[in-house]
């Protein structure tokens, strides 16, 4: 065996790790920007069209097992559904900010918001929502109660609140809470005043 | 340029071992992933409990998980720590006594003294293993007393635990075949025609002689001793239908010819006359003795993992483990309880509620995990208030909705007792599933990490506050929860 193959065995094994080390920091870079892109989409969706409107938000924590309420301006176009999506962005926009408390999956939307009649939203998500959420009965928990109340408090005429995962029922969000009933506003409110 | 003749074998050893080292582990890791989906199980008695541990294919032999071998027997503390898996098993009321292995190595060192395993230890994802047949001498070593292991029929006993039976033949017509055991026992049975087979799953029936005992009699002509893949059967062989019936408190099963089936009528027979005497009535079947049980529900197993708690601890080994402590806790209060999954076996939200109605518990606990929050969160069902008769028929949806008050009564006292022990916890209603189809009093509980240490969320004092905390809130209520009939 001549020194050549040695050296070449060598130079082969430094660029074996070297290129190990790219992939794992590319991946991590990957994961970066589609997190961010998510948040300027989800940020700069809504301005399109209509005017800037301070909305209550109830915003979760997962730290102290608690919603707060608070204040955001959103732009929100006039059509009821189209208001409703609007408001829901907002929060999900909240949760993906990085140092999120209460974080859910990168690259969460909703898609769409139906009304059944006046009372009833139907919110349909994306699957990033659901494939990504984090999984535990009060994590999840504290995403539905904040989906429904924050509609509630967006439009009150919203008493009943269901969510589909990409158009389809799912049983649960991840795991734990359930997805196939309707929630009360009224249910739900009475929780809300437990986690604040 | 040349290079000597040692140089260049130098060279060619460094290449080999470079090779060896990155591809062995690779090699291995896929060796046990690949075997890993067709666990078996082994059986384990012991003279507090029956249960079932995985067992992990490495190259063609068996192994068994330490925590999963005696984490139902006591308290243990195990933790790996690089090359080294440091075990301490604590049976009740007992010393904590220290073992340690090394992973790749077998060489172990059990309670002080050294030990040399049949073939090398193994890590897996955290988890220490030992190879099946040195379970016996392990389990001998820390818990003080024998332990037997069947090796082919995969069933380990642990102290004076096995049941012995004896065979005794009464010719007549027809003839019986007297079935006795030294303690009493609850086999499945199977009769096909001129055969019955006790199956026995949870029982340490093991043969007491010849496995094969043959009859020269006109209807039973046999009975054979098996055991194989945990469990263990007596065969019946006859010429003719063989029944079953128990006898004795259960210690003894008496096997003779079924009865011929009744000839079907042709025509209506003509209406007979009235007994000129009271005939016999037949006396009504005595009910069965109110019972009051916890069933526990550990959620997810098998593919549905749970949470992650960490890469390496997943939720669902987090909640059995809880389950077999708050079993034990509750037991050692005087309430029965059982498991809805004992094993890491995948189980649906559906299947849990069928199970769970079908059993009729006074109480319906669920156990879950989570890396988020402190402390610990109990969960009673987010349903509105009904007015339904919790006898009645009850909607599948919102069957829970006629326990709300019960359930809140069992969620606050274990509360109340989390409280005691400075605990940090959370009670609120969740929308849980399967808790709304649960037509019994029912709570959730989810564990978080104590601190800010997420790993401790599975630390055996932890586990043991939170399982006693659990058992004396139900032993704190159970004379509001109503003891149901089986």
């Amino acid at each position: 065996m001549t020194r050549r193959i040695v050296i070449i065995f060598a130079v082969l094994v430094v660029i074996a790790f070297g290129l190990a080390y790219y992939a794992v920091q590319l991946k991590k870079k990957v994961a970066r920007d589609e997190q961010l892109a998510a948040q300027q989409a989800l940020a700069s969706a809504p301005a399109a069209n209509g005017t800037p409107t301070p909305v209550t938000l109830y915003l979760a924590s997962d730290s102290d097992g608690t919603l707060r309420r608070t204040q955001l301006s959103v732009a929100l176009p006039p059509e009821r559904t189209e208001r409703a999506r609007a408001v829901l962005r907002a929060l999900f926009g909240q949760y993906l900010q990085s140092g999120s408390p209460h974080p859910i999956g990168a690259g969460a939307d909703v898609r769409d918001v139906y009304l059944l009649g006046d009372d009833t939203a139907i919110v349909d998500t994306n699957s990033a929502f659901a494939n990504a959420h984090p999984s535990g009965v009060l994590t999840e928990e504290l995403t539905v109660a904040s989906i429904v109340a924050t509609l509630n408090a967006a439009d009150s005429q919203i008493q009943r609140v269901k969510i589909l995962v990409n158009g389809q029922e799912r049983e649960t969000l991840a795991g734990h809470a359930d997805l196939h009933r309707f929630y009360e506003a009224g249910n739900i409110g009475a929780v809300v005043k437990d986690l604040q | 340029m040349r290079l000597s003749r040692r140089t260049s074998q130098l060279a060619l050893v460094l290449t080999a071992v470079l090779t060896l080292l990155i591809a062995a582990p690779l090699a291995r890791q896929a060796a046990v992933q690949a075997q890993s989906s067709n666990q078996n199980q082994l059986t384990v008695y012991s003279p507090q409990t029956t249960y079932s541990v995985p067992l992990l294919d490495v190259n063609g032999q068996s192994y068994v998980g330490l925590v999963d071998l005696f984490e139902p027997l006591g308290t243990i503390d195990a933790r790996a720590d690089g090359k080294k898996y440091k075990f301490r098993f604590t049976a009740p009321g007992g010393r904590p006594l220290e073992s340690q292995f090394n992973e790749g190595k077998d060489k172990s060192k059990v309670r002080g003294e050294n030990y040399k395993l049949p073939a090398n230890f193994v890590i897996q994802t955290g988890r220490g293993y030992v190879p099946l047949s040195a379970a016996s001498v392990v389990l001998g070593k820390l818990l003080g007393t024998d332990a037997q292991l069947h090796p082919a029929a995969r069933r380990l006993f642990i102290g004076n635990v096995p049941i012995r039976y004896t065979l005794e033949l009464r010719p007549g017509n027809p003839s019986h075949l007297l079935v006795a055991f030294s303690s009493p026992v609850n086999p499945s049975i199977a009769t096909e025609p001129g055969r019955v087979r006790l199956t026995f799953r949870r029982e340490p029936v093991v043969s007491s002689g010849a496995d094969t005992v043959p009859y020269s009699d006109p209807l039973i002509t046999g009975a054979t001793f098996s055991e194989h893949d945990g469990l263990a059967e007596v065969d019946v062989t006859g010429t003719a239908p063989l029944m079953a019936n128990f006898a004795d408190g259960g210690k003894t099963i008496i096997i003779t010819g079924a009865p011929p089936p009744p000839p079907v009528p042709q025509e209506a027979p003509p209406p007979a006359p009235p007994p000129t005497a009271p005939a016999a009535q037949p006396q009504p079947k005595a009910p069965a003795a109110p019972r009051f049980l916890v069933l526990i529900d550990p959620a997810h197993g098998g593919n549905d993992i749970g949470a992650a708690i960490t890469p390496d601890l997943p939720e669902k080994d987090v909640v059995l483990a809880l389950a077999r402590r708050l079993q034990h806790e509750l037991a050692s209060r005087g309430i029965a309880a059982g498991l809805m999954r004992n094993s890491d076996v995948a189980i649906s939200l559906d299947q849990r509620a069928t199970a769970a109605n079908a059993t009729r518990p006074a109480l319906y606990i669920a156990l879950h995990a989570a890396n988020t929050g402190r402390g610990v969160h109990v969960f009673t069902s987010l349903l509105p208030a009904a007015n339904l008769s919790p006898g009645g028929f009850l909607p599948w949806d919102t069957a829970q909705a006629a326990f709300l008050d019960l359930s809140g009564s069992v969620a606050g006292s274990v509360a109340a007792e989390l409280e005691s022990r400075k605990l940090p916890n959370t009670t609120l209603p969740a929308p849980l599933r399967p808790m709304n189809n649960v037509a019994a009093p029912a709570i959730g509980v989810e564990i978080a990490p104590p601190g800010d240490i997420v790993e401790e969320i599975a630390s055996a004092p932890y586990l043991q506050q939170v399982a006693q905390s659990i058992a004396a809130g139900v032993a704190a209520v159970r004379s509001k929860l109503p003891e149901v009939r089986p």
